[in-house]
Order: structure tokens, then sequence, then C-alpha cells
């Protein structure tokens, strides 16, 4: 079967700066930034106490079919940012009941909140009296499963992909090869992460966390702030979009994995732009037609100068805008790429380009222009979104802007 | 060492090669012989090393990292990594033994299934945050480990696996899923070849939540936790070469031993898992064309407890006792989680070398879940003549 266009028509987010597509296209104009003390675990006698929580979440809104009491965080998130995928491209679940689907849901963490909170109540009365209903909570899987049992979608794969901080990119590019070629009617993709206090010590001893604001690709950023949130895509192929008359918000031009088969946590220059090289290859674009970078950005020393170089060697004529959506949103882990995604189909559909917040001088070593501070009105064509993770797992994906003609 | 007959021309992705450390050694021929003799594994878990609830348990004999890896770049090393790494090594050395080696660099994926990654490094790890003197007091060598994708990283790292590199956290589905995924790496020429597998690692940590969270009924036997990992290759097939694809086939000198027809995966949305596993199953057969009387033999995953006695005697019915019979055995090597699917599937690759009847007939796998997950998939087994 001969691959198929496939666009995005539906969007899910939850975020430390907004919760649904409207009041995220919102708050990305504005350059919101979601960083707050952290309320989530106890952060006393930690060096930095801010991190970027999602609030105003009310479970019971989206969660309908399943007790609340067996669902973790990252599930609850999950199921609430595919309702609103859902209900943003126009459809009930009923009509994708029967229908051969797929829904992959990337995470770094997991229930790793769960799994925090049960080490401490292990702690207090020893391993033989965990609560077994906190227990079933922690396999990863159930991060897609609860989504497809909720929504009743009886066709449909459920999915995880534990690739890291990378994980919402693997979720979608898995999503647009089985749309693509027909394998599935609709794909339901992204990411799903939970505050989680172990990742937040990991990173803070690391040293590796900013005390106030994450300023990605400034000459003083202090590293990154941890965060939450859930980013959905609903994926079809255009036909079917034009068929049914939905409004796409994008198309899904391409993608590329690779790994660097190096460091264990140091990303390689070369193998990332190698990444975003095959992304452009499968998208069939060049370099010069790339409008935006919605780069990884974490605000990290190492990140931003390694990344930063890897894309001005892939733009040999000067890198395009490249933004960091992580000086908004934190690093919201396996969701942060997903998240990526949606505001770079938001920046394509709406015409204008997303700040990197918080910034004061950018690096001289990391040289490209990071559109700081104030989002900038632009017709924009086609968006690079990248993700990088621990363990050189890297995911870049391609999205257009819809137009007619065939590209 | 032969390309496959005519008669033979596949047109899924085949399995050319595998590789397993199982309860039964480490290596294909630990593995196989073990399928052969068809011996319990299980045995007392000492209190020492794992000081865990588990009286017995299914652990691979003497499985010590730094003793099986060497010093060189173990240090901290958790189970499961160790486990994934061994496995790889295994591979790659049959393959050379056997005079077709695998190549690695960009043109090989790696797709690895797991639960959790290692439950145990997650554990220390915030388990050090609570008891430090200050609530950062964690040992960052060991971050590394405590996320999901370590095991397919490290193991990238070790063999220059350059190609996309995905972990799949499917539980007990593992297996099935992560076929499916690289299923569909290789038809979008996204890599050339792809070793497919997944692990397990046995631990308290694991131990601990397997007891509160399992669902096997009063007065049964508690099930003995398994362990171990298990890696297939994955290769186009070499009948039809794909006109987008030009130079990704199977490597002639490899001999497919499999090819993979169909897989259904899905969840049960009604409360009736075993209906939802025949559909799946129906609808996975009715996507290979293959009828049930064809099919070989049958392997259930063997879930402790009634959901897992419901889908044998599904597939009992299906597919009569005789094929259910030659799906056996895995069982032995203990509730093996996310590694049970391609555990189940080696035991039907061992089992079949050792028969000429299977040639060109069907293997059914099957796996259900406590949580509603359910997952099929059939696959055409070739003549092994001659082995690798």
């Amino acid at each position: 079967m001969s691959a198929q266009r496939v666009v995005l028509t539906g969007i899910g987010v939850l975020t430390s700066i907004g919760n649904g597509v409207d009041e995220f296209t919102t708050a990305l104009r504005e350059g919101r930034c979601g960083a707050g003390p952290i309320t989530l675990f106890d952060p006393t006698d930690f060096r930095q106490q801010i991190a970027c929580e999602v609030t105003d979440f009310e479970p019971e809104r989206w969660v309908r079919h399943t007790p609340l009491e067996e669902l973790g965080r990252a599930s609850q998130f999950s199921i609430a940012a595919a309702r609103m995928a859902m209900a943003d491209a126009g459809l009930e679940p009923a009509q994708l009941r029967d229908r051969p689907g797929l829904v992959t849901v990337g995470t770094t963490d997991g229930e790793a909140r769960e799994l925090d909170q049960l080490v401490e109540s292990e702690i207090a009365d020893g391993p033989e009296r965990l609560d077994p209903t906190a227990v079933r909570r922690l396999p990863a899987h159930r991060l897609a499963l609860s989504v497809v049992r909720e929504l009743g979608l009886a066709r449909a794969v459920p999915s995880v992909l534990g690739t890291a901080c990378a994980a919402g990119n693997y979720a979608i590019g898995d999503g647009l090869d089985a749309v693509s070629s027909g394998e599935v009617d609709y794909a339901l993709v992204g990411g799903s992460d939970a505050l989680a206090r172990r990742t937040f010590a990991g990173f803070s001893r690391l040293g590796l966390v900013a005390s106030d604001r994450c300023r990605p690709f400034d000459a003083e950023r202090e590293g990154l702030l941890t965060a939450e949130g859930a980013g959905v895509l609903l994926l079809e192929t255009l036909d079917s979009a034009l068929a049914r008359g939905a409004t796409i918000h994008a198309e899904l031009l391409g993608y590329g994995l690779n790994c660097d088969a190096h460091h264990p946590t140091a990303p390689d220059q070369e193998s990332v732009t190698r990444c975003m090289a095959l992304a452009l290859a499968d998208a069939g674009v060049k370099p010069a037609d790339v409008d935006l970078v919605s780069a990884h950005g974490t605000g990290t020393r190492t990140n931003d100068i390694t990344e930063s170089r890897a894309i001005r060697a892939l733009f040999e004529d000067g890198p395009p805008p490249t933004v960091a959506l992580k000086s908004m949103l934190g690093h919201s882990m396996g969701a942060a790429s997903a998240l990526g995604a949606a505001a770079s189909a938001i920046a394509l559909s709406r015409g204008f380009i997303p700040p990197t917040v918080n910034h004061r001088t950018t690096d001289p070593e990391c040289g490209i222009d990071c559109v700081p501070n104030e989002a900038v009105e632009a017709p924009l064509r086609v968006v690079m979104n990248n993700g990088l993770a621990f363990g050189g797992n890297n995911a870049s994906v391609v999205l257009g802007r819809y137009e007619e003609a065939s590209r | 060492m032969s390309t496959a007959p005519a008669a033979q021309r596949a047109r899924g992705p085949v399995i050319t090669a595998w590789s397993a450390v199982s309860p039964y050694g480490i290596g294909r021929a630990a593995f196989t012989g073990g399928v052969r003799a068809g011996e319990r594994t299980d045995a007392p878990v000492d209190p020492e090393t794992w000081r865990s609830p588990d009286e017995r348990a299914c652990l691979v004999p003497d499985f010590d990292v730094r003793a099986v890896l060497g010093k060189s770049g173990t240090r901290g090393m958790d189970r499961v990594t160790g486990l994934a790494i061994t496995t790889v090594r295994e591979l790659f050395a049959e393959a050379e033994a056997a005079r077709c080696p695998v190549p690695a660099g960009e043109g090989t994926a790696l797709v690895l299934g797991t639960t959790l990654g290692s439950a145990q490094s997650q554990h220390d790890f915030v388990r050090a945050s609570y008891e430090g003197e200050k609530p950062y007091d964690v040992p960052t060598r060991q971050m590394p480990y405590t996320l999901m994708n370590c095991p397919a990283a490290a193991t990238a790292i070790r063999f220059d696996l350059k190609g996309p590199n995905s972990t799949v956290a499917g539980g007990r589905m593992s297996g099935i899923l992560a076929l499916g995924y690289a299923r569909r790496l290789l038809a979008t020429g996204r890599t050339e070849r792809a070793l497919v597998g997944a692990v397990e690692e046995y631990s308290r940590s694991r131990a601990w939540i397997d007891r509160h969270s399992r669902r096997t009924a009063e007065g049964q036997p508690d099930p003995r936790l398994g362990e171990g990992c298990a890696v297939l290759l994955l290769e186009p097939a070499t009948g039809e070469p794909d006109a987008d694809v030009p130079d990704a086939s199977a490597d002639p000198a490899r001999t497919p031993l499999a090819e993979l027809l169909a897989i259904d995966i899905r969840a049960d949305v009604r409360g009736d898992p075993t209906s939802t596993l025949r559909e799946s199953v129906s609808q996975a057969l009715g996507d290979a064309e293959v009828s049930p009387e064809q099919v070989w033999a049958a392997t259930s995953g063997e879930l402790p407890g009634p959901l897992g006695a419901d889908e044998r005697r599904l597939l009992a019915e299906l597919f009569g006792e005789p094929a259910t019979a030659r799906g056996r055995g895995h069982e032995l090597l203990g509730d093996t989680a996310a590694v049970s699917g391609v555990f189940q599937l080696t035991t039907l690759l061992a089992r079949a070398a050792e028969d000429t009847e299977a040639a060109d007939r069907f293997a059914v796998l099957t796996s259900v879940d406590e949580d509603g997950m359910i997952a099929s998939a059939v696959l055409r087994l070739l003549a092994q003549d001659g082995g690798s």
C-alpha cells in the first residue's frame, strides 16, 4: 500500500501554562511561564524548590468510566489529553470504537510518582503493608491502556514507549507510520509524565536544576526546571480528514530516529545532526525550507551548546529561528516533545513563533536566534521539533502547514 | 545455509536468529538444551543476597553482571541492563560463530520490551532521597538505570547500535508489541534489520510489587517469578524486494526460521477478556489467511491464575490439545512477565527445529494480562535445515 498523507486534526494538552488547545495557544502567544513553588511533593531541604506543575486539573472531569483510585496521575493525564484531542478533532469515542487504531503514549517515568509514594510508605510501615490498589497503578503500559479502556476503543492497540525524554516524538513517529501505511485508521499519540520526586532529586544532585527560571540558550542559564504534563495528538489520513470536513492543524511530513550509542547522559553532536537530517529526508524537505526549529532546549549548559551546534551543522546557510518551549513549560520529560509538536502545529496554523521566555543575553556559544521573550507573527510552512534523551535516544519530527497541493 | 526455496518465499519480516539468557543458562544452546530436557528451573532464593519474600524463583544461574560481562564499563550496572547486554552479546557471538555475523551501526535497530525497567534501581534511588541526610543525596551514577530505556541504550553503546533504539513498555505484551513496532520500522525502511526482544529482572522490589498486585485466587500456590532476556533478529523477507527499500533484505547466508504473518493487539473494553481474546485470535488468523487446522503449535502466555487458565482452555478449544502441548514449556522458566512473550516464541523455535513436521506450518502466540491487555500473533515456521 502506498503511503498516504497524514494530518493532525486534534490536539489535547495539559501543561503548567494552560490546559486545552485554546488556552495553550493563548499562553504560547503571551509567552507565559509555568514555573512555581513545588506542591506535589515536599520540597523541604532541597536546594531548589521550583517546578512547573499542571494546575486546575480535575481528573473527574475527564475520567468517567474508570475508578479514579485505579489510575496514577500520569494515566489520568493521558486520559484527559486524549479526550481533549478527540473533542478538538470533533470526534466522539463511539465513532472510533470499532475502527483499527493505535494509542501510543511516550513517557520517561511512567507512574514514578506512585512508586515514590510507595517507597515512602514502605520506609514507614514495611513492604508487607503496601496498598495493593496503589501497587497496581505502577505498570507503565497503563498510560495507554487506560485511555483505550476509558474511551472504549475496542480495536485500538495500546502501546507505551519508554524512550525517556524523546518518547513523545517516538510515539508520534510510530503513529505516523501506522496511519500512513493503512495499518490503522487513526492514532492517538503523544506523551505523559507526572512530577516525580525521584527525577527532581536526580537532576538536582547532578546540578542541572535552575534556582528560579529556565533560560535556554542564555549566557547565564542555570539548568532545567522539572515539569509535568501531557500532549496527545489525533492523527488521520488527509483523505479521512477531508471527507469529514475536519479542521487540519498541520500535516505530519516525516520523522527521524537514531541512537548515539555513545554516552549514557551526554548527547553526541554529530548524531543529533544525523537524526535531524534523517527527519528532513523522510519529510522530503531541504534544510533551507525549514522555517522554525522547536529545540529540545532544556536550558542545561551541555544540551544547549551541543544541540545548537548540531543545528548549525545541519543548516549550512544559517539556522532558522530556534525556540525552546521549556522556558515556558519546564521539562515535562516524556510529554515534552509531544507538547513541542502540539505547539509546532499551533504555530503553523496560527502563523506565529512562540518565544523563548526568561531570556536576557543569548550565549554566543549557542549562536542561534531563540526569538527572545515576545512571540513573533510569521507565516510558517515547515517546523522541525526535536526530542533528545538520556541514552542517546534521538527523535525529530517535521510538521508542515497543510496545503492542498501535494508535496 | 541456503536461500529459502520458492515454496517458502516469505512476505512478512522473518526471524533469522535468536538468543536468550534464561534460567536455563546463557546463550541459545543452553536454552535449546533446557527446552529439550523440559525440567523445572525454580530453586531456593538465597535470603542473604536477595532479602526477598519469595522462597523459590527461577533465576538465571550464577548471573553476576560483572562476572559475566567483565569489569570494564559495568560498575554499578543493574541486573536488567546486564541481562540485555549479555543476550545481545550472545546473539552476535553465535552469528559470528555460524559465519554470518550481524552488522551493527546505523542499519541496526534495537527494540526492547520491559515492564518498568528496573523497579529495584528506581526503588533504591528514591529511597536514598528519603533516607539521605539531604533529599538530593541520591547516587547520580545510578540515575540512568532508573530510566526504562537504560537496557536498550546501554546495549546500543556496548555494540554500536546506531539505528532506532526503542523501549516498549508493554508488560506481558512486550514481546508481541515489540514485534509489531519493529515490523513498522522495517516496512518503512527506517532500519535494515532489528534486534527485537524483551527483558525482565528478578529483584526484591519486583517480588514485593508482584506479591501485592497479584490476583491469583486464594489457596492457589504462589507463582514462581522468573527472569531473563531473549532477542530475535528480524529482517525483511528475501522473497519480494520492496521497491521503496532496495537494500533491505535478509542476509541470504542466514536461514529464515519463521515468518511474522499477523499481529493483533487490543484491550478488553467490556469486561470479557476471553471473548476479546477469541476475537483477537480470529482477526490475526484471518489477516494471516491461516485456518485453525493448519496451526502446528499454539502457545499461551501462562499468566498465573484463572485468567491464564481460560486462555489455555480457549487455545485448546480452537487448536486442539496436540497443538497446545507443543506450545507449552516456557512456563518452566517461571512467570517471566515482560519477556514471557519472547520466551514463548524462542521455546517454539527451539522445538520446531527438532521436528520436521513443523516446517511450513503455523504457530499462534497469545498473551493476556490482569489489566485487560490482549495480544495474538501468527507465524509461519520455516524449515530449519542445517540450522545456523
